[in-house]
């Protein structure tokens, strides 16, 4: 049991750390101050509440590997045979390295999912890291009062929209503004909207992030700076963004696992397609970067949400599908690790 | 170390810092613009088709002029059940990270799996959902699944707002409670709580709106169907709310004024947010203003 009292000479009985050894004997009622009852009764209630608290630590600590456990037990069938799984197993190479996704012949490569949930992610990142860093200090440094404030509550308010709705002005607005130009014809869904949407949806998080990194910068950093004889943005480029780079990578790293797992935005405005890739190899289109921006794609969220409702449990179609859900899992945990290290670094 | 940098405050240096200050800006009025353009879009598509009929009338499967009634009761509910089954959670995980867990691993591996529980993707969160109440428990597409597995998504931030706010509760005030003799456990519910209540509160209304907008949890664990009994109170029917009905008229199709009922559903779920997005803030103001 953790406990903070071993470092202090005075344990309190219910794990304070405090001393209280003479207070605690006084009858409080003297001063007119609550008394409180320090019966056997209350020495029990403390000591339950202790366990009812550390309980409810333990259930998300037991949840982080439950759902670990239960993807696991779905997602690793399509590898091996396990119980309650109808299937066959399939090989690492013919699922990871594979760029031919057609369940109903038997095919089950999820590489275009992977290369689309990269891809979709590391567009909305390149909008998203460089304005909301550059919003953070702004907000943090260059910002008049009444400016901050409605910055804030712009923030706040773009991470309350529901995903769906974004997906929906995304569906209804961004589309046939797109398509009308000469950038792509209807319905012009594809990575490049899709990133546009997610990087609004991931910059609140950047935002908020960066704002506090740079906020709890010293302000001799600054000062410094300037009794230098630098200018304002000389002083933000060449000192601030330096000193605050672990916690605005952090921000960055934290963008990128809400934009990675974002589903249903994505969804309704990536198009869908699972054979993007060849689509896209045998296009003879002059311009192949604008027109891969702008061909129907898949991620592995979408996939997961566009064919799980189709298909049985235990088969192999489903199977896979898990061990996508499993990988996107994996791959959060890797980026909170990676949040970790960051971390670490800062106090280096 | 790395040297110091040398400041040079040429006229170019000068155009630079100006030249910045304007992108800087320039970018912050964007974002405000964006937000403008999208709130007003929802609500213009919207606005038309936002009366009491539709807000009041059963939806239809095949024909158009359904209404979200049932939607916007199941929203309720679920937020109000996944509510109150990852409060009790959060805030006990809360109060142990904030007052029990100390400085050292185990608090350091509790704040590692929140945070991981928090950014865990909520369409992983609806696969174990999907795979634990669906389907091993025999659940199917109900309500119960949907507000289990929405508790989920709810407990990590419940769990941070609570140890955030105990956290900024002046040292002084504990000893004191300690000083008169209270137990750990007074302390916390008489004087540790009461003092971080309104914090607390706040972090509870901004959940409320992520479980309302939550989509990608509910489509796979409570369903795209809504009970015909209004209201439905029981917990095994499908409860299909407003951000699943929302996704699933736009994708499904086969509703002729489905791009009309989702522009209206958007338009509610806007002004709901807002609406809450206002409370938070009147709240606060009254705490400052009680604080002060």
């Amino acid at each position: 049991m953790p406990d903070t009292s071993g470092a202090s000479l005075i344990a309190v009985p219910s794990g304070g750390g405090f001393p209280v050894e003479a207070a605690a004997e006084t009858r409080a009622s003297v001063t007119g101050a609550p008394a409180f009852q320090h019966s056997r009764i209350h020495r029990m209630a403390d000591r339950w509440a202790h366990l009812a608290f550390l309980a409810c630590s333990l259930l998300v600590v037991g949840l982080i590997g439950g759902i670990l456990f239960f993807l696991a037990s779905k997602g690793l069938a399509t590898f091996w045979p396990m119980a309650g799984s109808t299937g066959r197993a399939l090989s690492f190479s013919e699922v990871f390295l594979s760029t031919d996704w057609a369940p109903s012949s038997d095919r089950f490569g999820i590489l275009p999912f992977i290369a689309g949930s990269l891809g979709v992610t590391g567009l909305a990142l390149l909008i998203a890291a460089p304005t909301g860093t550059l919003t953070g200090v702004f907000i943090a440094k260059l910002a008049p009062p009444w400016m901050r404030n409605l910055m804030r509550q712009v923030m706040d308010l773009l991470v309350g929209i529901p995903s769906v709705v974004y997906g929906i002005f995304g569906l209804t607005v961004v589309l046939p503004l797109v398509s009308r130009t000469w950038l792509a014809e209807a319905p012009a869904s594809g990575f490049a909207v899709s990133a546009v949407i997610l990087a609004v949806m991931i910059v609140p998080t950047i935002v908020s992030l960066s704002t506090d990194a740079f906020e709890s910068l010293p302000a001799s950093l600054d000062e410094g700076a300037q009794a230098l004889g630098s200018s304002r943005w000389q002083a933000i480029w060449h000192v601030l963004i330096p000193a605050a780079r672990p916690r605005l990578l952090t921000a960055t790293v934290l963008g990128l696992g809400r934009a990675i797992g974002e589903a249903m935005a994505v969804q309704m405005v990536i198009g869908n397609n699972p054979q993007w890739m060849a689509l896209m190899r045998e296009s003879t289109d002059r311009a192949p970067f604008l027109r891969a921006l702008f061909t129907p794609a898949a991620t592995l969220t979408t996939e997961l949400v566009q064919e799980l409702p189709n298909t049985a449990a235990g088969s192999t179609w489903n199977n896979v599908l898990f061990a996508m859900g499993l990988l996107l899992y994996l791959l959060t945990m890797v980026l909170i690790l990676a949040t970790r290290r960051l971390g670490r670094g800062k106090e280096a | 170390m790395r040297a110091v940098p040398a400041f040079r405050r040429s006229r170019s240096s000068k155009l630079v810092d100006r030249l910045m200050r304007g992108v800087l800006w320039g970018i912050a009025i964007l974002f405000v613009v964006v937000l403008i353009l999208f709130v007003g879009a929802i609500l213009k598509q919207g606005w038309p088709v936002l009366n009491l009929s539709f807000l009041t009338k059963m939806p239809e499967t095949l024909d158009a002029g359904g209404g979200i009634k049932p939607q916007i009761f199941n929203s309720l509910y679920l937020v109000v059940l996944s509510l109150s089954l990852s409060l009790p959670v959060g805030l006990g995980a809360g109060i142990y990270m904030a007052e029990y867990a100390g400085k050292g691993r185990a608090l350091n591996f509790l704040r590692l799996c929140i945070e991981t529980l928090a950014a865990t993707p909520s369409i992983v969160l609806a696969l174990f959902g999907m795979i634990v109440f669906v389907q091993a428990m025999g659940w199917s597409f109900s309500i119960r699944s949907g507000a289990l597995t929405l508790a989920l998504l709810n407990i990590p931030v419940i769990t941070r707002v609570t140890e955030i706010s105990l956290m900024a509760v002046p040292r002084e005030l504990k000893e004191a409670s300690y000083g008169l003799g209270a137990t750990k456990l007074q302390t916390i519910l008489k004087v540790a709580l009461p003092y971080a209540a309104t914090g607390i509160l706040t972090g509870l209304v901004l959940t409320a709106g992520r479980a309302f907008g939550e989509s990608a949890i509910l489509v796979f664990t409570a369903g795209t169907n809504a009970s015909a009994q209004f209201p439905d109170f029981r917990l095994t029917v499908p409860g299909e709310t407003l951000s699943v009905h929302l996704w699933y008229v736009t994708s499904d199709g086969t509703l002729p004024d489905a791009r009309e009922i989702a522009a209206g559903t958007a338009a509610v779920m806007i002004l709901v947010l807002l609406t809450l997005n206002l409370l938070v803030r009147l709240v606060d103001r009254a705490i400052r203003r009680r604080t002060r």
